[in-house]
């Protein structure tokens, strides 16, 4: 073969591999081998020895034959072949090095230092100009990498001491990492959570159910409804069963207010049952790919006391719940806040539990927990409190005596407990209080006061009694967006307040506390309708009166069309955005509002057959911040031919006043005059031309929003 | 898992396969390779043991934010010199070249504003408060009255953005976001980090979604929006034929087939959306029991207003802050529109006071009665100022205020602050005297009172470590008790 030709295909090979090996080697921690390159990887050890061998003699040839070189082909082939070679190590190297749990920091110093030599040997075959003496210094560095990183290789597969002198001490290398895919499935992950969520109840000291989990072959026996693997193939086993069910079921596991299986965790048992519920499958028989074996080697078993904090205080972990944090107050600190939340979840066992770090807790929050004096003889273990919440809990200010006994509890919190100044004065007889919080119903602050003025030493916090104090009700809600009245329409009043009555009327008469009907069920209105509501309640000033006015849109035009254009910003759908059904609500931006400010607003409604009305209504928005006014005037002229127009009514509407802060929709009407029949009706709404002085843009015309027009 | 080293990860895998996709010559043995296993040690829970850093004085936050910006000379900062020079032109030299909105910088003439209200001093502490929040005054021994805030934006977004992220542009994540990152949530059943919005009826401005978005940070911290209708989170109770047993099998095996997706996909996203999920689950319980205003005795209701019962107002708002925030939730956001009073600010300003008054007092008040008060910080304020001189027409007693950002005041009660008056503006309340407080130092002040130390706190994106501080802030610590 040409010698020349394997050269060249030499160095595409090359130029190939050593790009992509760069590539792995960055993204290594990202992939992950499958079992076709892991067997190439297990070639590693077998081809490294080539390029070792060669480089070796490549070093040789560069230091001491620089004056007799070999012909320019051979040569060549000697260095792309040694470049190959460390490149392919280097490749297969990466393979390997997914295989096993090898040492990090040393697999990491290996891998680099294997590409580098890699990348030196690629090198080596282009310096063939350079100066002898760089050319030596560069075979040095080759030669020291060489043997460096090599050593490292041999490091992790023959271990730490593999080349250094034997000691006549033989130490047990602490350091060797288990490898953790030599442990069985169960070994690995599944009997540490047992032992750690399980066991306590099901285990050697305590056996309900008569099930024991803390070894295979009571795992196998099983409990006293049998196997609780059974029924794998049906996905029924018991023990998927019980940890599956809701917390709130009585037969979930672990029982609520233990502590509870984390995601991973039932992700792991429900896995290891699915597969069978093997005891003795190792992680490394399982595919590198099946999540159980994933899972079960990603599983770190929850410290045990001792250990990972850095200031050895216990782990909280074990000890927060859903419902309960523990915490240290900060990094480092020992000391421990404890905060409880939700009483219908409560349960004393979250509280017992707590005995096990009782000298570390220094704060302590249970509002609103159902607590007895069970738990107060629990609480009063804990010696260290300093703070203590017991706001809205069930107990009596006698039960708090015990509390005197935790000498170091400065700040307590008691609203919501009955107190009166004489139980107050016992329980701060020789207490170590210095801030007490309270508050209740029947709490006098003067008499406080004066026990405050006695005891120097504690400062007693008296929440507001605003018994006494009169104050305005707030107005019911009107909870019907809609005020259109299309056959009927369902109308509910809400006021949020208990024992508040709320009264109404739909004649137009301001509802008064005595004669005025009680709301008591939602109202259906027919016709046009003022619906106005107030609110009373003994010991509260009435609510201001809100009304809402319901519209039937009894009458629809034929057509209808503008004589004067909207401005464009709010020009709607057209003229039909008038009889649409559609309110525009709070926002005149919508697109559901006609606006008007130059120009007056000028419309024609039309029908077929000449048709009599009654009333015109129109739905306006009000808001003067944005220079939105009340509409000033509106004339309705009736046709027959649609081109003379004869005047049938003007109505005229006050303006605002300075102090108005208005920002509300509001019902303009003008009514025509009975007998008046036209197939035409052109009405014109004026708005405000000048606002007044005291008005920001005063002298300029200001805005009229219309959306609706109801007839009938 | 952990879904930050998680990220970082998938994001190698994707730059890695669409390296190889250019053609660098490894194909074939790319589609050998299948995503890899994560087993690098929980990243976030060695967050969580660092922090706090230090010991907090300040567990919670209720940020009251008072949208639009409320005029510090008609509340808190009193000068007698504007009433006295009521018309006359603002000095040259007080304005000294400043950029105004494009609202004024137009106008011709810049006529001071006297304030209409009567102002009095309250407290041991002498803060001055105008007769338009009588309850707030009443509260003066609690508040540490900053006076001398200023910041760099002049316009409401930019500068609502600043004072919730740090930054005038978007997408950083709120500060609250910042603090559901860093400190967690409490209960485990509620967001860390709540947002309640009601409107008052003066001039308003808009709120975003954008100010209490979690910015780079997993979306898991963003805020929730608590809805002001009569059902503060909706849809949370479940259909008449669907029972919790049966909700509960659904999520699983929604979660199931999501950690499918992920395994394949390995967006994390996917598994905040998991987290989402469950922590919507546990809301159900939480939720209705939390936000329920049925059992609030009357005496409460009163020092609230009555309002507090009707829904979405800021009334409401503030009792359900305290509830929140006393079962355990982080940072409490509120925010109220309305303070934006370019023109007619004295009757705009009542109706906006009326709304605010008496909750902001309640709130304080009844944190304290509960002992909850020295570990709550409450935080009243708006995004900048208003200027000293009038917009648009002058009259006797109306006038209405541009944008200031060169000096205005804040106050914050609770959660380790001292009670008292900071800063001084001048005799026209336009510029700083002293002690001047940036929004970055009020960032930093703020973590530093919730055991962060505002520098050490930091989340690297696209290759720079970001700060809710950025670069820069300063923690106030003559504000610290």
């Amino acid at each position: 073969m040409d010698i020349k030709k394997v050269n060249q295909w030499g160095e595409w090979f090359v130029w190939f591999l050593n790009p992509l090996l760069l590539l792995l080697a960055i993204y290594s921690e990202a992939s992950q081998s499958n079992n076709v390159l892991l067997w190439f990887g297990k070639m590693h050890p077998l081809v490294l020895h080539f390029p070792i061998v060669l480089g070796i003699a490549i070093v040789i040839y560069f230091l001491f034959f620089p004056n007799k070189p070999l012909e320019e082909n051979t040569e060549k082939l000697v260095l792309v072949g040694n470049a190959f070679m460390a490149s392919m190590v280097a490749l297969l190297g990466l393979f390997l090095s997914k295989q096993d749990a090898y040492d990090t920091d040393i697999l990491n110093l290996h891998k680099w230092g294997g590409l580098s030599i890699a990348l030196i040997s690629w090198l080596l075959i282009y310096i063939k100009n350079i100066s002898t003496s760089f050319k030596k210094l560069i075979a040095l560095c080759y030669l020291l990498a060489l043997l460096f990183f090599t050593h490292q290789g041999a490091l992790l597969t023959h271990g730490e001491n593999a080349l250094s002198i034997p000691t006549p001490e033989v130490k047990v290398a602490e350091d060797v990492k288990i490898i953790d895919s030599s442990l069985t499935v169960y070994e690995k992950a599944i009997a540490p959570i047992l032992a750690q969520k399980c066991v306590s109840c099901h285990g050697p000291e305590k056996v309900k159910g008569q099930l024991q989990l803390q070894s295979p072959e009571f795992i196998i026996k099983g409990g006293k409804n049998g196997n609780i693997l059974n029924g794998i193939q049906n996905e029924e086993a018991m023990l998927l069963q019980r940890i599956h069910l809701p917390n709130s079921d009585e037969k979930h596991m672990p029982p609520d207010g233990k502590l509870q299986l984390t995601l991973e965790e039932l992700t792991l048992l429900n896995k290891w049952v699915k597969a069978g519920g093997n005891f003795t499958k190792k992680i490394s028989e399982l595919a590198k790919t099946d999540s159980l074996a994933i899972l079960a080697m990603a599983y770190k078993a929850p410290a045990k006391g001792s250990g990972e904090n850095k200031n050895n205080a216990p782990d909280l972990k074990q000890y927060n719940s859903s419902y309960l944090t523990v915490n240290y107050l900060f990094n480092g600190s020992k000391d421990i806040e404890v905060n409880f939340f939700q009483g219908s979840f409560y349960k004393t066992e979250q509280l017992k539990n707590l005995e096990k770090i009782k000298d570390n807790i220094v704060s302590l929050n249970m509002q609103g927990m159902p607590i007895t004096k069970e738990d107060l003889a629990i609480i009063v273990q804990f010696t260290r409190l300093k703070k203590l919440n017991l706001n809205y809990t069930n107990l009596q200010i006698t039960d708090l005596q015990v509390l005197k006994n935790i000498s170091g509890l400065i700040n307590l919190s008691i609203c919501g407990i009955e107190v009166n100044q004489s139980s107050l004065k016992t329980l701060l007889e020789k207490a170590p209080f210095t801030e007490v919080h309270l508050w209740t119903n029947h709490s006098s602050e003067k008499e406080f006061q004066q026990l405050s003025a006695s005891n120097k030493k504690v400062k007693i916090i008296i929440g507001d009694n605003l018994d006494a104090e009169i104050i305005k009700l707030t107005s019911p809600i009107i909870d019907q967006d809609s005020s259109i009245i299309a056959g009927s329409l369902d109308v509910v009043i809400k006021h949020f307040l208990k024992g508040t009555v709320v009264r109404y009327t739909t004649d137009g008469t301001d509802p008064d506390s005595l004669s005025s009907p009680i709301y008591t069920k939602k109202l259906r209105f027919t016709k046009n309708t003022i619906l106005k509501t107030k609110a009373f309640k003994p010991g509260w000033i009435s609510s201001d009166m809100v009304q809402k006015t319901f519209y039937k849109s009894a009458i629809h035009p034929d057509t209808i069309y503008f004589v004067t254009n909207p401005d464009k910003k709010y020009a709607g759908i057209g003229a039909k955005t008038l009889i649409d059904y559609e309110l525009g609500e709070k926002n005149f931006s919508n697109g559901k509002w006609l606006a008007y400010k130059d120009a007056t607003m000028k419309f024609v409604i039309g029908f077929k057959q000449t048709r009599p009305l009654q009333t015109a209504y129109f739905n306006a928005f009000i808001d003067n911040g944005s220079y939105i006014f009340p509409i000033v005037s509106i004339m309705i002229e009736g046709s027959n031919d649609g081109k003379e127009f004869k005047k049938l009514n003007e109505a005229k509407f006050p303006s605002l006043k300075e102090t108005d802060v208005v920002r509300e929709n509001k019902s303009f009407s003008c009514s025509i005059p009975a007998g008046a029949s036209y197939k035409y009706y052109r009405f014109t709404l004026l708005n405000i031309k000048k606002l007044p002085t005291w008005h920001p843009g005063k002298g300029t015309p200001g805005w009229i929003f219309v959306d609706e027009l109801f007839l009938n | 898992m952990n879904e930050f080293l998680e990220h970082g990860l998938n994001q190698n895998r994707r730059k890695f396969l669409s390296k190889l996709s250019l053609g660098i010559g490894g194909l074939a043995l790319g589609s050998l390779m299948v995503p890899g296993i994560f087993d690098a040690s929980n990243e976030e829970d060695l967050f969580a043991n660092v922090l706090p850093h230090f010991a907090p004085k300040a567990k919670r936050v209720i940020y009251l934010f008072q949208n639009g910006a409320p005029s510090q000379l008609d509340l808190y900062d009193y000068k007698p010199m504007l009433q006295k020079m009521h018309g006359e032109e603002l000095p040259a030299s007080i304005r000294n070249g400043q950029r105004l909105t494009g609202m004024t910088a137009g106008q011709a003439k810049f006529p001071l504003a006297g304030t209409k209200f009567n102002f009095a001093q309250h407290g041991a502490n002498g803060g001055w408060f105008s007769e338009s929040i009588p309850h707030i005054a009443s509260m003066s021994d609690e508040l540490c009255i900053i006076r001398s805030m200023y910041t760099e934006a002049i316009n409401h977004d930019p500068a609502l953005t600043f004072f919730q992220t740090g930054a005038q542009v978007g997408n950083r994540p709120s500060m609250g976001s910042w603090v559901s990152y860093g400190l967690g949530s409490e209960n485990k059943n509620l967001p860390a980090f709540c947002v309640l919005l009601s409107t008052g009826k003066g001039n308003g401005q808009g709120v975003y979604s954008k100010l209490w978005n979690n910015g780079f940070l997993d979306s898991i911290h963003q805020g929730v929006q608590f809805s002001s209708g009569e059902e503060p989170v909706k849809y949370l109770t479940d259909p008449e034929f669907i029972d919790r047993g049966d909700k509960r099998k659904i999520l699983d095996e929604i979660a199931s087939l999501n950690q499918e997706a992920y395994n394949n996909i390995g967006d994390p996203e996917i598994v905040t959306k998991i987290q989402q999920y469950e922590l919507a689950y546990r809301m159900q319980m939480a939720v209705p029991e939390i936000t329920s205003l049925q059992n609030e005795p009357e005496s409460i209701v009163k020092m609230y207003g009555p309002e507090c019962l009707a829904p979405g107002t800021y009334a409401a708002n503030c009792l359900l802050a305290r509830k929140l925030s006393e079962n355990g939730v982080r940072f409490v956001q509120l925010y109220h529109q309305g303070w934006d009073s370019h023109g007619n600010l004295p009757a705009e300003i009542i109706g906006q006071c009326k709304d605010v008054d008496r909750p902001s007092a309640a709130l304080i008040k009844d944190l304290k009665q509960r002992g909850l008060l020295d570990e709550t910080l409450v935080i009243w304020g708006g995004e900048f100022g208003r200027t000293n001189y009038c917009q648009g027409a002058l009259s006797k007693d109306n006038y209405g205020r541009d944008h200031h950002p060169r000096a205005f005041t804040i106050w914050m009660a609770g959660g380790g602050v001292k009670p008292g008056v900071y800063g001084e503006t001048d005799d026209f309340g336009y510029n700083i005297n002293s002690l001047p407080v940036h929004v970055h130092d009020f960032h930093a002040t703020v973590m530093h009172l919730m055991g962060i130390d505002h520098e050490k706190f930091t989340f690297k994106h696209q290759g720079r470590r970001f700060r809710l501080t950025d670069v820069a802030g300063k923690v106030v610590n003559e504000i610290i008790s």
